[in-house]
């Protein structure tokens, strides 16, 4: 489903290699963090840099009024170094914190806090940013405001019971300015999803419901242009399954349930990146 | 003493909610599929657009009202009291970790669902919230209490919020008692020298009742109604502690980590009284009226006056 929906301007050359050059800053600096913390969840965070790059780089309208901006939530929130990278890139945050993550005399946390200036929802526990985002667009709308709120989950935590009230709750409350990214990388906590609970499934289950369902290569930006473009012009709260690869990138771990790496890994990496 | 009956508490809360709504224009109501229930529905009657039933979802429904807080609103979300609880790690890791302004006001708490048994009886719920940093707990004792209380909760009090309300049992307990309510702040419903009996609720009743036998037994007796759970009235728990020497604490509640142990905390640590903590030990089970219940798991003025004849012996 790949494709379809450009809203007419296609993406430049310069735009392109300017997003290329974020997310791998980004993602080298994901891996840096392990040189100062070795507990932090890198695999995950590399499977969303792409997404959270495009979002962020290209999408995100940003702005003190809650109704009329747009809004990303992080419902994955074990993908926090991803987020912390971008945000430095951003400028909302400096460099130097990276290297303080999970420090007690640091500002970031293991998992995201609204203290964290660029920060939209503390998460952590799985399966509440679909909820909570329902909330905010359902809010948007109320009020008349143009925001648009963006939710990125993780397959695995399509396991929470919550994420059914909630997938169900969007289309009864008709939040066509809401878009759930599913990243569909193959891998929770203990394994990978086949063994733990099968998945395969979801796409059908949420457009039975009502949903939008799109899907794209979540570390392709065309792909991710191409696929948001289409989104924003439904009539309806949309999901995106994302194809991604966990640990993407970092050859130690990459597309393994391993979410972490030795200091020596990192090392090669960035020697060899 | 002759026991009254007003409007049930849920009565008189879904009531003024409706009218709040009126002044409160960001005043948004959001329930679990128990609109009629919780009297909720006076609310969806006034303002059909500002009311959300989220369907059986109590976990959506607490983060679907910590997106509308984030969005400019102010939420209340009603429920029953068991049922909200499903969604305690929601309310904690939500609404009080960012301090969202978001008000849980719960109806059929304690025994009050008395027919439906002890899957529906809430005797751990001011534990649970207690616990939790940045919320505060109300618990009104009787339609009066919810009158004065409910205006203040939802047009001044900011951030995460726990008003606990029962079902149909309402014994005027506070009509016509000038008092302005204040977040913290407990009052005097019986002055007192040799005992004070201190709790919150219905069961402040059986307070009065037992304060009314132990004066003709010669025991002088205080009640106060704490009203305020969490921030609780610590100089007025002091202060009474040191006048009267004992207290009894009474709650519709498990007496571990509920209203007694509140009160226990701040003795022990300002002015330590022999206590006695009259209250849930079990879950509860069927009866035809909460009256009943009270009487079976001694939540009454018998118990209050056993305890109280131990302690002042």
């Amino acid at each position: 489903m790949e494709g379809g929906g450009h809203d007419g301007t296609p993406i430049s050359i310069e735009e392109l290699n300017k997003l290329k050059s974020i997310a791998e800053r980004a993602r080298k600096n994901v891996v840096r963090m392990l040189f100062y913390d070795q507990t932090i969840h890198v695999g995950s965070s590399l499977s969303s840099i792409e997404i959270l790059t495009t979002l962020l780089f290209k999408y995100i309208r940003e702005g003190k009024d809650p109704i009329n901006r747009d809004w990303l939530i992080l419902s994955k929130g074990h993908a926090a170094p991803a987020l912390y990278a971008l945000l430095v890139e951003k400028g909302y945050i400096s460099e130097d914190e990276l290297w303080k993550i999970q420090d007690i005399s640091g500002l970031l946390q293991g998992h995201p806090e609204t203290f964290i200036p660029g920060i939209d929802m503390s998460t952590g526990s799985l399966g509440q940013g679909l909820s909570f985002g329902v909330g905010v667009a359902q809010g948007i709308k109320m009020r008349g405001g143009n925001g648009r709120v963006f939710v990125i989950m993780g397959d695995g935590e399509q396991d929470e019971g919550e994420i059914w009230e909630a997938m169900t709750h969007a289309v009864a409350r008709k939040v066509d300015n809401l878009i759930a990214f599913i990243e569909m990388n193959g891998f929770q906590l203990d394994a990978a999803t086949s063994e733990v609970k099968p998945k395969d499934f979801l796409p059908d289950v949420w457009r039975a419901v009502g949903w939008k369902v799109l899907s794209c290569d979540g570390h392709d930006f065309i792909s991710l242009i191409n696929t948001i473009d289409e989104a924003l012009k439904a009539k309806a709260p949309v999901v995106i399954f994302a194809k991604t690869r966990r640990g993407m990138g970092f050859k130690a771990i990459e597309n393994t349930v391993n979410q972490r790496a030795s200091p020596d890994d990192a090392k090669k990496y960035l020697t060899n990146a | 003493m002759m026991q009254r009956s007003t409007l049930p508490m849920r009565d008189t809360f879904g009531r003024l909610l409706a009218e709040l709504g009126k002044t409160n224009k960001d005043l948004v109501v959001i329930t679990a599929d128990v609109g009629n229930s919780t009297r909720a529905m006076y609310f969806r009657e006034t303002f059909p657009d500002r009311y959300f039933n989220v369907g059986i979802s109590e976990q959506d429904m607490v983060n679907f009202a910590a997106g509308l807080a984030a969005a400019g609103f102010k939420p209340l979300v009603v429920n029953f009291a068991m049922f909200l609880m499903r969604a305690w790690e929601q309310i904690r890791n939500s609404i009080a970790r960012m301090n969202l302004d978001v008000k849980l006001a719960v109806t059929h708490s304690g025994y009050s669902d008395s027919g439906d048994g002890s899957s529906h009886q809430a005797l751990e719920d001011i534990a649970l919230m207690r616990t939790l940093p940045n919320m505060k707990i109300i618990i009104p004792a009787d339609s009066a209490d919810v009158k004065r209380t409910l205006p203040v909760v939802v047009n001044e009090l900011r951030g995460p919020l726990y008003y606990r309300m029962g079902r149909d049992y309402t014994p005027v307990i506070t009509e016509g008692l000038d008092y302005d309510f204040k977040l913290g702040k407990g009052y005097v419903l019986k002055d007192g020298e040799d005992l004070t009996i201190m709790g919150a609720g219905v069961v402040l009743y059986d307070a009065l009742k037992a304060a009314e036998e132990l004066e003709k037994m010669g025991i002088s007796t205080a009640v106060i109604n704490l009203l305020s759970i969490k921030p609780i009235d610590e100089d007025l728990i002091e202060y009474y502690a040191r006048k009267t020497g004992r207290i009894i604490t009474i709650e519709e509640h498990s007496i571990y980590g509920g209203i007694g142990s509140a009160v226990a905390e701040v003795v022990v640590k300002r002015y330590p009284v022999p206590m006695r903590f009259i209250g849930a030990t079990t879950f509860g089970r069927s009866a035809r009226s909460e009256r009943d219940l009270l009487d079976f798991y001694g939540i009454n003025s018998k118990s209050i006056i056993n305890a109280a004849l131990e302690l002042v012996k």
